[in-house]
């Protein structure tokens, strides 16, 4: 019942931060923070991967997990590699037949004490976004109940990820969105400035700023800011070439 | 028109029916806006760092000489939406109760406008701007159909970012673009009079919305004179 109650604490608690506006990194900081709490595991670290596919150190309960998780990155081998790779759980004793499939993992995991491991992926659907690993000091693998906890922890982490990467996109193009009408505006306005002061018509105004910008090697965009905070002369756009110097 | 519990497919579906009428993408996207929700008129905005960057579609005449009142006094449910980032109700332009917009009241009436709503265009946490939805005849909206004002809310703000994802770097999406010539004319106006006085950009723009009010004009009239040298500030 107790641990019922800690479990509903935990997803509230996982939960109530997805909704607002959070700091990926502090979030599965207390994932993994949580994860010892709740399982059976000593140790709990995160790795997601990158646009391209490459797994990245993010959060871990402790230094030893932290370092232990760099080993794998750095050899390229271990139970959270695998996990992200396959898609699936891994779980397993560190005995010495497993040392054949971890080669340098297995025994330094053991040098510094470790001795089972588990890795479950942080999947929705067919992306897999990374892994979570559990380490033990026990020679007990975790056990089904527990993996299905951390799976359900790992799962609720999954969505609030996604969920913030769909928000930074869209946060992407919102500003590109301004900027470009941000620059159609001062753009126009630009215009109006070189037509008022030469007395000319706003297409031979237009004609003038690009003429400028094409022929002294400038965007027209930075010709255009130039002009409004008075840094280029109106004058000197009817220079059809750069001066020398 | 749909008795409320709107589908965001409907409202897709609408906007793809319009356009098989042959209108812009960016008309299309605002009459389908009245085709599903029960209002007159529909007009988009967008905002950025709480100033407006003026309207960039309207479903008809009279929400386009509306929209062009707001954008000349500066204020109106859109606005008001943007910033608290809520849905904003005038229900009755002509009670006497008091509003944030008294005088954009007193043009969208004289423009045959009864009832205003504002809804925020949110992209997660992010308001890109808002949608304005009228009435040619006073009434509020129903729970219901706020709910569904809000999923087409939604489905704008969404489209509008699928638009301009796909704009090569730097450039406003076509869609957009096509900003009818006489908003930009405010614009171009906006620097013939930052010389003319020797003046800010800020502050001419301040100058011609305060002349435009004086005159009972739109901003976008005055740009009109302004273009032919009617109207000189100096």
């Amino acid at each position: 019942m107790a641990r019922e109650q800690d479990l509903l604490a935990a997803f509230i608690e996982l939960a109530d931060t997805i909704v607002a506006e959070y700091d990926v990194v502090e979030f599965l900081h207390r994932l993994a923070a949580r994860c010892i709490d709740l399982v059976d595991a000593t140790e709990a670290g995160i790795m997601l991967a990158d646009r391209d596919g490459a797994l990245h150190y993010v959060a871990s309960s402790s230094e030893r997990m932290r370092l232990i998780e760099l080993f794998e990155l750095q050899h390229d081998e271990g139970p959270c590699l695998d996990a992200y790779r396959d898609g699936i759980a891994v779980s397993s004793v560190l005995s010495d037949e497993v040392s054949a499939r971890w080669p340098h993992f297995a025994p330094h995991a053991r040098e510094v004490g470790f001795e089972s491991v588990s890795a479950l992926p942080m999947r929705l659907r067919s992306e897999v976004i990374g892994a979570l690993n559990l380490f033990s000091t026990s020679t007990e693998p975790l056990s089904a109940e527990d993996q299905q906890v951390a799976q359900a922890l790992a799962d609720i982490a999954t969505i609030g990820i996604l969920q913030e990467r769909a928000v930074n996109d869209a946060r992407v193009v919102t500003s590109q969105l301004e900027a470009a009408l941000e620059s159609r505006i001062v753009i126009e306005q630009a215009k109006g400035i070189v037509a008022e002061r030469n007395a000319i018509t706003i297409d031979a105004a237009f004609t003038l700023l690009r003429s400028y910008a094409r022929s002294h090697n400038r965007l027209l965009s930075q010709t255009v800011h130039d002009i409004i905070d008075g840094t280029l002369s109106t004058d000197a756009l009817n220079e059809r070439t750069p001066s020398p110097n | 028109m749909f008795a409320g519990r709107l589908e965001p497919e409907q409202f897709t579906q609408a906007i793809a029916a319009r356009s098989e009428q042959d209108h812009d993408p960016m008309s299309s996207l605002c009459l389908a806006c009245t085709d599903v929700l029960d209002v007159t008129g529909a007009g988009l905005i967008l905002m950025s760092g709480g100033r407006s960057l003026g309207c960039v579609g309207v479903s008809d005449e009279m929400t386009e000489e509306v929209e062009q009142v707001e954008y000349t006094l500066g204020e109106g449910p859109c606005i008001s939406a943007f910033r608290s980032k809520a849905p904003v109700f005038d229900p009755d332009l002509a009670d006497d109760g008091e509003v944030e917009w008294p005088e954009f009241r007193r043009g969208a009436l004289a423009a045959g406008i009864r009832a205003a709503f504002g809804f925020p265009l949110l992209v997660g946490w992010i308001c890109i701007g808002a949608l304005n939805l009228y009435r040619d005849e006073a009434g509020g909206l129903t729970d219901f159909q706020v709910d569904d004002a809000r999923v087409v809310a939604h489905v704008v703000g969404r489209t509008l970012l699928a638009w301009q994802t796909d704009a090569p770097p730097g450039a406003l999406a076509w869609q957009i673009e096509r900003v009818p010539s006489h908003r930009m004319h405010v614009h171009q106006a906006t620097g013939r009079i930052s010389v003319q006085v020797g003046i800010s950009l800020a502050d001419a723009l301040v100058l011609m919305r305060a002349y435009a009010f004086s005159q009972d004009l739109s901003v976008s009239d005055v740009a009109a004179g302004v273009a032919t040298g009617e109207i000189r500030f100096d």
